[in-house]
């Protein structure tokens, strides 16, 4: 079991989360201008990283937020929690 | 006709069941029909912030999990712009507040009838709750002014510390109505060794 720190809340036990997949990952702006090929990538393909991984969660049990943690998918280890719209710090992808 | 009716109908109070040793240390009464609002706004708005005051009394709590409370009012934090108002008597109108709030950007919700209140008690309520809640409940951290939304036997709660004028350090359970029945029930099973007693509900007609 984790032990996520949410941006407001605080530490609390992973049973009050929910996980929302890949952070970071931005809408094209002209949908209708892609290839099949470009749409199914931004829609279905993930990076599936070993390591730190970025990625979203939402504190569904407390404060209905969504934000981001950078958490090392082999260690599980939670390297940093920051919220949406801000950059992963350490400027890693 | 359309009497209210406690979501906790079922169960018949007060009921007193002593522990193993003779001594009941978990007492639970419901706060049947009390006045819930959803309020959703920017609280960095000044005049958003004045109109929830004019009406309540009360600043809103800025800071996360934290609740303030009044004589007839009660204001939780829910979120960075939302936040739970608890009134005890009818008159703690959605009407009045939402003509303060008509000009605002905001989002107020009348959830009186969807939501209940357990309040919960007595030397062994911390070690009740703690068997399944994940929440650190240890006074240190969770104490008077306090709140927070968690899991309760896999029921959304939130929770409010306080301290109860007659039986002093108790706790509000704040649930949804559909959920209270199963949850006053677990809430029996769960305090069956330490003993407990249930009361009648407050605000019932």
């Amino acid at each position: 079991m984790l032990q996520i720190e949410c941006p407001w809340c605080g530490g609390r036990d992973q049973e009050e989360f929910q996980y929302g997949g890949e952070a970071h990952i931005v809408r094209p702006d002209n949908p209708e201008s892609l290839t099949d090929t470009q749409w199914a990538d931004y829609l279905f393909n993930r990076a599936n990283v070993k390591g730190v991984h970025a990625e979203q969660w939402c504190h569904a049990a407390g404060c209905r937020r969504w934000f981001n943690v950078l958490r090392d998918t082999v260690s599980y280890k939670i390297l940093a929690v920051y919220r949406p719209g801000e950059q992963p710090p350490g400027g890693e992808e | 006709m359309s009497a209210k009716q406690s979501p906790l109908i079922e169960i018949e109070t007060p009921v007193l069941r002593p522990g193993s040793d003779g001594q009941a240390l978990f007492w639970m009464q419901e706060y049947a029909f009390c006045v819930h609002l959803n309020l959703r706004g920017d609280s960095s708005s000044s005049a958003f912030s004045e109109a929830v005051n004019a009406f309540s009394g009360i600043a809103l709590p800025e800071h996360p999990n934290t609740c303030v409370s009044s004589e007839h009012c009660r204001v939780a934090w829910l979120g960075p712009d939302e936040w739970l108002l608890i009134g005890a008597d009818e008159e703690f109108g959605v009407a009045t507040l939402e003509d303060r709030l008509a000009p605002l950007h905001h989002a107020l919700t009348d959830l009186s009838g969807g939501q209940t209140i357990l309040r919960v008690g007595g030397e062994n309520w911390r070690d009740v709750l703690a068997s399944a809640c994940p929440l650190d409940l240890h006074p240190r951290v969770f104490g008077e002014g306090a709140c927070a939304q968690t899991m309760i036997a896999h029921t959304n709660a939130l929770l409010i510390p306080l301290r109860d004028p007659n039986r002093d350090e108790a706790v509000d359970i704040v649930v949804r109505r559909s959920f209270a029945d199963h949850l006053a029930r677990w809430l029996m099973d769960a305090a069956a060794e330490s003993g407990f007693e249930f009361l009648a509900p407050v605000g019932s007609p």
